[in-house]
């Protein structure tokens, strides 16, 4: 075990903490909570369409994710066009 | 549709990010950490039983009238468990009708162009009062009915019942009720069973004062929405093509490759009967000072079973007026369609590994369908003196699927304390852990 590698254990304390308050809180207060339309409502699509285009590529990145990853986040609005 | 002209303007929606009613709600009974490595006391409410949602189905349904149709008589009752009305007088029984066949409501919905407003759902006229007054058929005495929070009054003189059918433009007749199936007792039963799994941390006072007989029943006003659109959403995506390590040691990290592709979706779709909540205040989610996102969890309702308006189901139970428009309520069903959308596109970019990050969205709405419903929720209500008045905390039970959701008031200084315990003893054990190793 190395000094730099242990160190970061100091905070499984405070993490450990915060986590059961959250999870807790919500338990009690479940202000997460609100209807799920998006799979509790018929809906009923046509095949969904579209087109992908390679434009870039990234080397050398150490994000294990596309920054701003929102394809879950269905809630989450962003610029509207019309 | 939208107007080009004038962008519908997004509904007040203050709080947002995690742990809001803006974050897609979690799969039913999750919870984020595993109960079995917590204490025992902790483990045995999260593991109890959650009340039992029915799955209801109502029965083929017929002719409404507001006197019974065999003999006359006004004093009418709705049967509880059922849809069927009874006469008190001659105990005649009979069912109202279905709005959805009565309507056409489920057919259709791909060629819906335009907006379609039912007659109950039309804008509410600004001078319509909400007390109404009626001269009594039986005897000619006066009797008033407030609106806002009744739909049936009695005559005081001869006993005559009065329910409100004709649709004024105040908003308070919609155009299909859908009556209770759950019962008082069961609701109390539901209450309790939820209100049980969190009582170890739960507000003192809150626990003294715990009597969920006080549950009221109540129509609350909805707008049920038929949807005929098309979204279209593009953004970025990223598929991996190489992971390494460089260095070593200390030194060693993971590096990645990847490629970026211009993503572009578009999707047609419709969508039948989705509840929106067409009173200002009921709508309004802002979970720093309402609970209103509790009754907005147990939607929704089988409102395929909605019969025809009948003042006579709501004998007995208060109601809630809607008070606003379906131009008004615009905003939150683009929202919705939207969010909707971007759910329905989320399969399609499956490959996109490392993620997708949508930049822009369009939606247009080809047509939409709106009818007004009073829907039966069981309401118990605990207030929470605080500051800027306090918090009202709902348990609400859905009167169809007897769905039920809680906001249970907590003990602060409880909470914190058993968090400081358990920080406290994984911060020792790691350090512990760290005097050992070095």
């Amino acid at each position: 075990m190395s000094d730099d590698g242990g160190l970061w254990l100091l905070a499984a304390g405070p993490i450990g903490a915060t986590a059961l308050y959250w999870a807790l809180y919500r338990y009690y207060r479940n202000t997460d909570k609100s209807h799920a339309f998006e799979r509790e409502t018929t809906v009923e699509a046509k095949p969904v369409t579209g087109s992908d285009t390679l434009i870039d590529t990234v080397t050398g990145t150490r994000e294990t994710r596309i920054s701003g990853d929102n394809v879950h986040d269905y809630r989450a609005r962003v610029r509207r066009d019309g | 549709m939208s107007d080009p002209k004038t962008p519908p303007p997004l509904p007040a929606a203050p709080v947002t990010g995690p742990g809001s009613p803006r974050d897609v709600p979690p799969l039913p009974v999750q919870f984020p950490i595993d109960p079995a490595t917590l204490p025992g006391a902790i483990r045995d409410e999260l593991e109890a039983p959650d009340p039992v949602a029915l799955d209801t189905a109502s029965p083929e349904l017929r002719d409404g009238l507001n006197r019974c149709p065999k003999c006359g008589a006004t004093d009418i009752r709705h049967k509880l468990g059922s849809d069927v009305l009874v006469c008190q007088y001659c105990r005649h029984e009979w069912q109202g009708e279905r709005v959805e066949e009565a309507f056409g409501l489920g057919e259709g919905l791909d060629r819906l162009r335009g907006t379609v407003i039912a007659s109950g759902a039309r804008d509410i006229d600004a001078g319509a009062a909400s007390l109404m007054s009626f001269k009594c058929t039986g005897c000619g005495a006066e009797v008033t009915i407030n609106t806002e929070s009744a739909m049936t009054a009695r005559c005081h003189w001869c006993r005559h019942v009065f329910g409100v059918n004709e649709q004024i433009a105040n908003g308070a007749v919609p155009d299909a009720v859908l009556p209770f199936h759950i019962g008082k007792e069961d609701a109390v039963a539901r209450i309790r069973q939820f209100v049980d799994k969190r009582r170890l941390f739960a507000l003192k006072a809150f626990k003294e004062q715990f009597t969920p007989e006080n549950v009221v029943g109540v129509y609350l006003p909805y707008m049920i929405v038929d949807g005929n659109a098309s979204a279209a959403v593009s953004g970025k995506g990223e598929i991996k093509t190489r992971e390494y390590t460089r260095g070593s040691g200390n030194n060693r990290k993971t590096y990645y490759d990847a490629d970026v592709y211009q993503v572009d979706r578009r999707v047609d779709f419709t969508v039948d009967d989705l509840p929106l909540e067409s009173s200002a205040e009921r709508g309004n989610l802002d979970t720093r000072v309402n609970t209103n996102n509790i009754i907005n969890t147990i939607l929704p309702f089988d409102t395929k079973n909605a019969l025809k308006w009948n003042a006579s189901y709501l004998l007995g139970y208060t109601s809630e007026k809607r008070d606003l428009d379906v131009e008004r309520m615009r905003p939150r069903l683009e929202d919705q369609l939207l969010s909707i959308a971007r759910a329905q596109v989320a399969g399609s970019v499956r490959r996109y590994d490392r993620g997708v990050r949508w930049e822009r969205e369009q939606l247009e709405v080809h047509g939409t369908r709106w009818v007004s419903m009073y829907l039966p929720v069981w309401l118990y209500s605990y207030h929470q003196p605080g500051r800027n008045g306090g918090l009202l905390h709902y348990i609400a039970v859905n009167g169809r699927t007897g769905e039920t959701m809680g906001s249970v008031p907590v003990q602060q200084w409880k909470l914190l304390l058993a968090a400081l315990t358990t920080g406290t003893i994984i911060e020792s054990l790691v350090l512990w852990f760290l005097v050992v190793a070095s």
